[in-house]
């Protein structure tokens, strides 16, 4: 049946006995680029683009559990590489492990751009124009790159999430005993997920930007947006307190909106945790920003709040016991998190406000989100006066008597994800120095599991905020409010340094506060890359977290760093979903600064960016499952991550091997000569013990074989400063990123070329001060890097 | 020897755990080795007396891969001999390819030495090491103050309070490399 198109004419006559079933009418829309190559991709197209991938950065395994316990042939113990009942070896299963993780991740951000969508039709109609201003053209790169769509209302998304949800259903399919064999199909599957994640993320973030008016590129958005409060000390607490939590926001904004009807503003607080603190700050002009993820369960037990609201992702799934535990009645608005209570939905407000107030009810689910704020608002006003005089932090007496009691038997440490040694800060406390106890306050990642492991039963995270209160209490910080999109503009300001090296990189800290090491390594990051000269671009909670700590001026790193996406740049892109901005500026700069089409071409964008555009992301705390498929979207777009050491637990990296100089024969797409270049970008995904050899490895990650030698010499000096900085020593590997003298940094380059020299056994024409011989490759400013046979322009 | 619980206490990777040996014999172990690596990680820096065993042990002719931000002690103390840094991951990696030439250019190694690297993150590394890096054959041990059960030997779990009987034990098994 061929599709209706709107505004023909359709006739039917003289039918009899027929029944007419009109489906979807399809808009003819103006072509505004030549369709590409590969339209709404299925499992196998982009396979090709993955294998190059995977044959240069090869699958790495780190078993977290060397058995498999998925079927009943099982339980199957794979060490050794060993096969299961079923065939498979510990590779693949591990490379099905992390498609499963993939597929977790990848359905959260669909399942909640789905329900979004749902939400704002419902609210506004499927009509809402995507405008994002004068300064946005390429609205979706990501729809338009994948799908080959340029969506126009938030209609148009139906299709978008259709050909994800299919695409999902295959994946998955893909994971059953019986089905796919290989560890490198599992990864090229796992790419493809990382992919449809991105999607996920652009769509949900659209939908909401078009449909809440967040920040675009009219007056007051991107390097313009306003601060926001940051920090527990930053609560009003003498005022109700409404703490919403997760990462879907109409909840919250319904919540703002009837502040904002009621005149309510100033007398109550809307404060946050995780992504829906972000994106309510992006609709709530006074939102308030409580803490990241990593302190959720420590929030909700200080007792700040009144009443909380969760959504959906992130939420402790003990959530409804820890309310219980501090008297703050729980609203659930979200089907995917009801947390065994009863759907209220359909009840009269005011009704289900008694029954929260007075008790009879420990929580409710609201699932219609415009029926949340109401409820929410007179519940917290009126638990706000019942709760008046409940103090949850601990007395000095409890305290005194929690630390004495601590026999230091070690079970909080061998429970502890950190290993943190809880008992000798105790041990410290109870002789009169609180200091070690307070400071475990930010290094603690918030999970409790100590506390249920305690022989003398201490209620260890109350005695770590009783020690550490009077820092809390101050903690203050300033964010920008989420931007949302890198403007069209920036990039066309942009895209040649970056290209060429000249900005010596794109460093996106983004996601979870699984932190080795606290919260401050976050902030160092950012600090770190932003003064040299990087475009620094945040979401999630490394956003949040950034945003704690402050320089010596008592500026965060918000304050003291402009907001455009320029070098120097400081940006919160927003929430986790916002992070498809990052991947959008990345393939902007190869379709509107280089040209490049756009439109279902996903293999040679991701090619340029591989090639040419110098971002990393960083994932410090990463954490969810979420992180593991945005990390994957990143790598199959081209763009290397690096994540804390927690990040092993991903059982995944993909590391290149420097010394295989084969991996690194690339093309030149002028004639179609064959190249070995220096390993630039050398991993795709890569775990560093500490933030003192994160820091380093960022700069490496940055290096691209289309680096101008001004660009590389720039690259270099970072490369070689970050190393002598926090490693006190020059990196091993700074010569391979050598292709001629002009690519040293000119500060240096008498030493640099004495080390060549000597080290290396380079030949080095001293009078002239070059470089004779000893480089991987010379430096040919017309090289035209590219990784596609089908690229090349005039083959030789 | 005995069983042990993990220093983290849900790590229990499968049927394949490592044994709780005691410095004298992971040290005649090490000794067996015909290409022993010692891997160090930044938990080395915690106190001159690890910085100055991984030294000792590096002087006895086993050279090190100094990882995380380790090689900043090295270079702190003028020790640089046979210390070179590596990314755990990027070495790891390389461990498992028989045909790697190792730090020298001679090859693959048949034994590594795990010391002072964030437990969670070296407890991967061995899980790879022991899971992959089968043919030929590579030895993992650990002397940390933590049980590894991702590692053929290991030490137990050693309090804080033991920290001197920890460093005893270290003086033990450098004596006992020949």
């Amino acid at each position: 049946m061929e599709a209706l198109k709107k505004g023909r004419i359709f006739t039917i006559s003289d039918l009899q006995n027929v029944r007419i079933s009109i489906g979807e009418i399809v808009e003819e829309e103006r072509e505004w680029e030549p369709m590409g190559p590969t339209p709404m991709p299925s499992i196998s197209t982009l396979r090709g683009w993955d294998f190059t991938l995977l044959n240069r950065y090869k699958p790495f395994y780190a078993p977290f559990c060397d058995m498999c316990c998925l079927c009943t042939y099982g339980k199957c113990d794979l060490s050794g590489n060993k096969k299961g009942a079923c065939g498979i070896r510990m590779d693949a299963q591990h490379g099905r492990i992390v498609l499963l993780a993939c597929l977790v991740g990848c359905s959260a951000h669909c399942g909640h751009g789905r329900h979004l969508l749902h939400d704002m039709i419902k609210k506004f109609g499927g009509d809402v124009p995507i405008d994002f201003g004068p300064e946005v053209d390429v609205e979706a790169p990501l729809t338009r790159l994948v799908c080959g769509i340029k969506p126009k209302t938030i209609r148009d998304y139906e299709k978008v999430f259709d050909y994800i949800e299919e695409q999902i259903v295959q994946l998955a399919d893909a994971l059953h005993t019986g089905q796919e064999g290989s560890y490198m199909d599992f990864e090229s599957k796992a790419l493809h997920m990382g992919m449809l994640d991105s999607l996920s993320k652009e769509a949900a973030d659209i939908i909401q930007i078009a449909c809440y008016g967040m920040p675009t590129s009219y007056e007051g958005g991107g390097p313009d947006v306003p601060l926001v409060d940051v920090g527990i000390g930053t609560i009003d607490m003498t005022k109700p307190v409404v703490l919403v939590i997760g990462h879907n926001v109409p909840p919250a904004a319904d919540i703002g909106d009837y502040l904002t009807e009621n005149g309510l503003e100033d007398k109550v607080e809307l404060a946050g945790i995780c992504c829906t603190s972000i994106d309510t700050a992006r609709v709530y002009k006074k939102a308030k920003i409580a803490a990241a993820l990593g302190r959720q369960l420590r929030v909700i037990r200080m007792g700040i709040a009144d009443v909380i609201v969760v959504d959906e992702q992130c939420i402790r799934a003990d959530i409804l016991e820890l309310c219980q535990r501090v008297h703050s009645p729980l609203i659930v608005t979200n089907d995917k998190a009801m947390h065994g209570l009863v759907d209220r939905t359909d009840d009269d407000a005011d009704k289900i406000v008694d029954d929260l107030v007075s008790g009879r009810v420990p929580g409710v689910v609201i699932l219609d989100p415009e029926q949340v704020g109401e409820v929410a608002v007179k519940t917290v006003i009126q638990m706000d006066k019942k709760r008046k005089g409940l103090n949850l932090i601990l007395s000095d007496e409890e305290f005194t008597y929690y630390v004495n009691d601590c026999i230091q038997c070690g079970n909080c440490t061998l429970a502890c994800p950190n290993g943190l040694r809880i008992g000798e800060a105790n041990q410290s406390a109870a002789s009169g120095t609180i200091e070690p106890l307070a400071n475990l306050f930010d290094l603690c990642v918030g999970c409790g599991r100590c506390e249920q492991v305690c022989k003398k039963h201490i209620p260890i995270i109350d005695v770590i905020t009783k020690a550490a209160y009077p820092q809390i209490k101050e903690e203050k910080g300033r964010m920008r409010i989420g931007r949302g999109p890198v403007w069209d503009s920036e990039i066309r300001d942009v895209g040649a340094p970056i290209v060429l090296g000249t900005i010596p990189g794109i460093i996106a800290p983004i996601g979870c506060g699984n932190y080795p090491n606290g919260t401050k390594d976050a902030w160092l990051i950012v600090k770190e890359f932003a003064e040299r000269n990087y475009i620094i671009t945040l979401t999630g909670c490394m956003a949040i977290d950034a945003a704690l700590w402050k320089d010596e001026e008592g500026k965060t790193v918000y304050e003291q760093h402009h907001g455009r996406f320029d070098a120097g740049g400081v940006l919160n892109i927003g929430s986790c979903v916002s992070n498809a901005h990052i991947h959008d500026a990345a393939i902007k700069v190869a379709s509107i600064f280089a040209g490049r089409p756009l439109r279902g071409n996903y293999e040679e964008i991701a090619d340029y960016i591989l090639s040419r555009v110098g971002a990393c992301g960083v994932a410090w705390g990463a954490m969810s499952q979420k992180a593991a498929s945005i990390a994957t979207g990143f790598n199959r777009l081209g763009v290397p991550a690096v994540v804390g050491p927690h990040g092993a637990k991903y059982r995944r990296a993909f590391l290149g091997r420097p010394d295989l100089k084969e991996d690194w024969k690339i093309i030149d797409a002028t004639d179609g000569s064959e190249v070995y270049v220096e390993p630039g970008p050398q991993d795709l995904l890569v775990a560093c013990e500490t933030v003192e050899e994160a820091l380093p490895m960022m700069a490496k990650l940055c290096f691209r074989p289309s680096d101008t030698d001004r660009g590389r010499s720039i690259k270099l000096t970072h490369y070689i400063d970050l190393n002598l900085k926090y490693l006190n020593a020059y990196p091993p590997d700074w010569h391979l990123f050598v292709r001629t003298a002009t690519d040293l940094p000119i500060a240096k380059k008498a030493e640099l070329l004495k080390k060549l020299e000597d080290e290396q056994g380079w030949e080095i024409d001293w009078k002239m001060k070059k470089i004779k011989e000893g480089p991987i490759r010379g430096y040919d400013p017309s090289f035209n890097p590219t990784n596609l046979k089908r690229l090349i322009r005039e083959k030789k | 020897m005995g069983m042990e619980i993990p220093f983290d206490v849900a790590n229990i990777p499968g049927p394949e755990m490592g044994e709780v040996a005691p410095p004298e014999v992971i040290g005649n172990y090490i000794s067996s080795a015909k290409r022993p690596l010692l891997v160090v990680g930044s938990e080395i820096l915690r106190d001159d007396f690890f910085l100055e065993t991984a030294i000792e042990i590096g002087k006895k002719g086993i050279p090190i891969a100094a990882t995380g931000h380790s090689i900043r002690g090295f270079v702190e103390k003028g020790y640089t001999e046979n210390v070179s840094y590596y990314n755990l991951h990027e070495l790891t990696n390389c461990l498992r390819d028989p045909s790697w030439k190792g730090l020298d250019g001679k090859g693959n190694y048949d034994f590594v030495i795990f010391f002072g690297i964030v437990y969670y993150y070296a407890s991967q590394m061995l899980s790879c090491i022991k899971n992959f890096a089968i043919d030929p054959l590579i030895r993992a041990v650990s002397i940390d103050r933590y049980y590894h059960p991702q590692a053929r030997m290991s030490f137990t779990n050693i309090s804080p309070k033991m920290e001197e009987g920890y460093k005893d034990m270290l003086n033990r098994l450098v004596s006992s490399v020949k």
